[in-house]
């Protein structure tokens, strides 16, 4: 059976995950709605819409902070990994929670420094052009939610890996591969 | 002290700390040491959301995945082994064409050996190709394609080094289809010694396979007329092609339900987006401050007591990128490696257009190269064989891959002929 904590931190971590999924990929598809209505715009009326350009911009760091939280759970993100091979699968387990939790912290120390940029923004920003500073709060939140996409799984683990280990995982509990 | 922390952050990166943890901590260290606050790295990373060409690389990269979900690729191996499954060695050139078109699309993230490998090597072994010379074969593949349109590897280094994408495409042109051309020959070379079996020409079976897939090739066509033709700008090419691929693939062939499908495909771009470009947004602020503290000037200053040549350089260069691309992904050493080279090359009056084309050949030859080249594990896995004999299988095509590396560092004209 699961700790009330565990359990805690797999309840967050899901509903982070579905969040994730939904923001990323509407996130995605309105980039590329945008970009074919300025692609029609452009050709067949002669016009553009600035302010699209803006949210286009604004799209890529969300799909790209959405996409990297992600990533994070399936254990893809890119890494130079040339020690690891010569590793045990027991020394390369102890190594799992401790790297996780460094690059969390990374993480948030990224928030921190992003949220200090964003409130300068917003502060020497223009009246009319304050909506897209409102954008650009994806900088700091979504160093967050990746700080804490990660330090959650310093928690839990990758599901899979603690599947193999405890069987006798809560049923009831979903499994990543459930929420995918 | 210095060394300390970069001794450490070296460690940290190959015990395997994700790659973007790595840098970004390096990214605070750096600002810290030159007294700056560490909000100028977000600053770079908010810069680089406005670059106009970054939105081209989730388009991109939708329609790459989009097309590996539906039935193209499929549609795509029918055609090519109509047209040239006649030859001797041709089901060999079809895997080298199919692979290489696969590949750039989705970019050599070893997607074209679990998918594209999945199809062609029953097809081959069916053929009586022989084992060892499949396995070669299809571990190569993995990354041929990566100088064609819409190579998410040439994107990234214009983006990177601020190099014209559209000319990058132009100069990856010619040295792609030389490799393409040399690995053909060598398969028909093989082809009698292995026996390999051959089908016959037939213009009906071939009138067949070309109406089935007349959309697919459609869209290297839109693509090439979109970048070269001058009419839209990268990015727009980019949205086009994803729509284009998204319809072929749930209007034309159905194979993809809209509902049921498309949320998938669309995470899955995300995922892989993200896992690129977060490494791209913390490096930027770093290499911006290697940059501002005269790195790649000290850097010159070290490589010019021992290299007097442009021709010494670009040997030298090659050998420490192919070691690079043996130990790195090639999406992050374009992003840590590519600013510090640029002024080094400049310097031995190589033209950054070249440059570009002998990095990510480089890069390309180093999926490949033992003992980490990640194409040879992937093809371990996906193949169940053991490491050693991919080294093996993979051997002669490596052979030959250097021997083009060679061409296109020494004939600049291969890269630079339109200029």
């Amino acid at each position: 059976m699961l700790s009330p904590l565990l359990s805690l931190a797999f309840k967050i971590k899901h509903g982070l995950i579905f969040i994730e999924k939904i923001v990323a990929a509407s996130s995605l598809l309105l980039l590329l709605l945008l970009a074919i209505i300025q692609i029609i715009a452009r050709n067949f009326f002669d016009t553009g819409f600035s302010e699209m350009a803006v949210i286009s911009r604004h799209l890529i760091l969300f799909i790209i902070f959405m996409g990297a939280a992600l990533v994070s759970e399936q254990n893809r993100h890119i890494k130079i990994d040339i020690l690891t091979a010569f590793l045990s699968p027991q020394q390369q387990e102890k190594l799992i929670r401790p790297l996780l939790l460094l690059s969390a912290l990374v993480s948030a120390i990224f928030a921190w420094y992003a949220g200090v940029f964003w409130l300068d923004e917003w502060h020497y920003a223009p009246i009319n052009e304050r909506w897209s500073v409102y954008l650009a709060l994806i900088l700091p939140i979504g160093f967050f939610i990746l700080a804490l996409h990660l330090f959650l799984l310093t928690i839990t683990n990758f599901e899979h890996e603690l599947v193999a280990i405890d069987k006798s995982i809560d049923k009831s509990q979903p499994s990543c591969s459930d929420i995918r | 002290m210095i060394i300390f922390i970069i001794a450490l952050l070296l460690l940290l990166a190959i015990i395997g700390t994700p790659l973007f943890a790595v840098l970004g901590a390096g990214g605070l260290i750096a600002s810290h040491s030159a007294d700056l606050n560490p909000s100028i790295l977000i600053i770079e990373l908010y810069r680089l959301a406005s670059q106009p060409n970054l939105i081209a690389i989730p388009l991109f990269t939708f329609a790459g995945v989009t097309l590996a979900s539906g039935d193209g690729t499929k549609r795509l191996i029918k055609l090519f082994n109509a047209l040239l499954g006649w030859m001797p060695g041709g089901l060999a050139i079809v895997t080298i064409v199919s692979c290489s078109v696969f590949t750039a699309f989705t970019g050599a993230s070893g997607v074209t050996i679990i998918a594209l490998g999945a199809l062609l090597y029953p097809m081959l072994e069916h053929a009586h190709y022989r084992q060892r010379f499949c396995l070669g074969l299809l571990t190569t593949s993995g990354s041929l394609g990566l100088l064609f349109p819409p190579s998410m590897a040439i994107l990234l280094y214009g983006i990177v080094s601020g190099v014209s994408i559209d000319e990058l495409f132009l100069s990856g042109m010619l040295p792609g289809i030389l490799l393409l051309i040399m690995l053909s020959i060598f398969s028909v070379y093989s082809a009698p010694k292995l026996q390999a079996a051959t089908q016959e020409f037939s213009w009906q079976r071939l009138f067949i396979t070309l109406r089935e897939s007349i959309w697919d090739i459609m869209l290297p066509v839109l693509i090439f007329l979109g970048i070269f033709g001058g009419f839209v700008t990268i990015s727009e090419v980019a949205a086009l092609t994803a729509t284009y691929v998204l319809f072929v693939e749930t209007v034309i062939s159905k194979k993809i339900k809209l509902l049921k499908d498309l949320p998938h495909i669309l995470i899955d771009t995300t995922t892989l987006v993200g896992s690129i470009l977060i490494i791209l947004g913390v490096a930027m602020g770093l290499t911006n401050l290697l940059i501002d503290s005269q790195l790649p000037m000290k850097l010159l200053a070290v490589v010019e007591q021992h290299i007097d040549s442009q021709l010494q350089f670009l040997l030298l260069l090659n050998l420490f990128l192919l070691i690079v691309g043996a130990m790195m992904d090639i999406f992050s050493a374009i992003v840590v490696v590519v600013p510090l080279i640029i002024p080094l090359a400049l310097r031995y009056n190589v033209d950054p257009v070249h440059l570009g084309i002998i990095f990510l050949a480089n890069l390309e030859i180093g999926y490949m190269t033992p003992p980490v080249g990640i194409n040879l594990f992937i093809a371990s896995q996906r193949f169940k064989q053991p490491i050693l004999k991919l080294f093996h299988s993979t051997f002669p095509f490596l052979m030959i891959m250097l021997i083009w590396l060679l061409l296109i560092t020494y004939i600049p004209f291969l890269t630079t002929w339109w200029q």
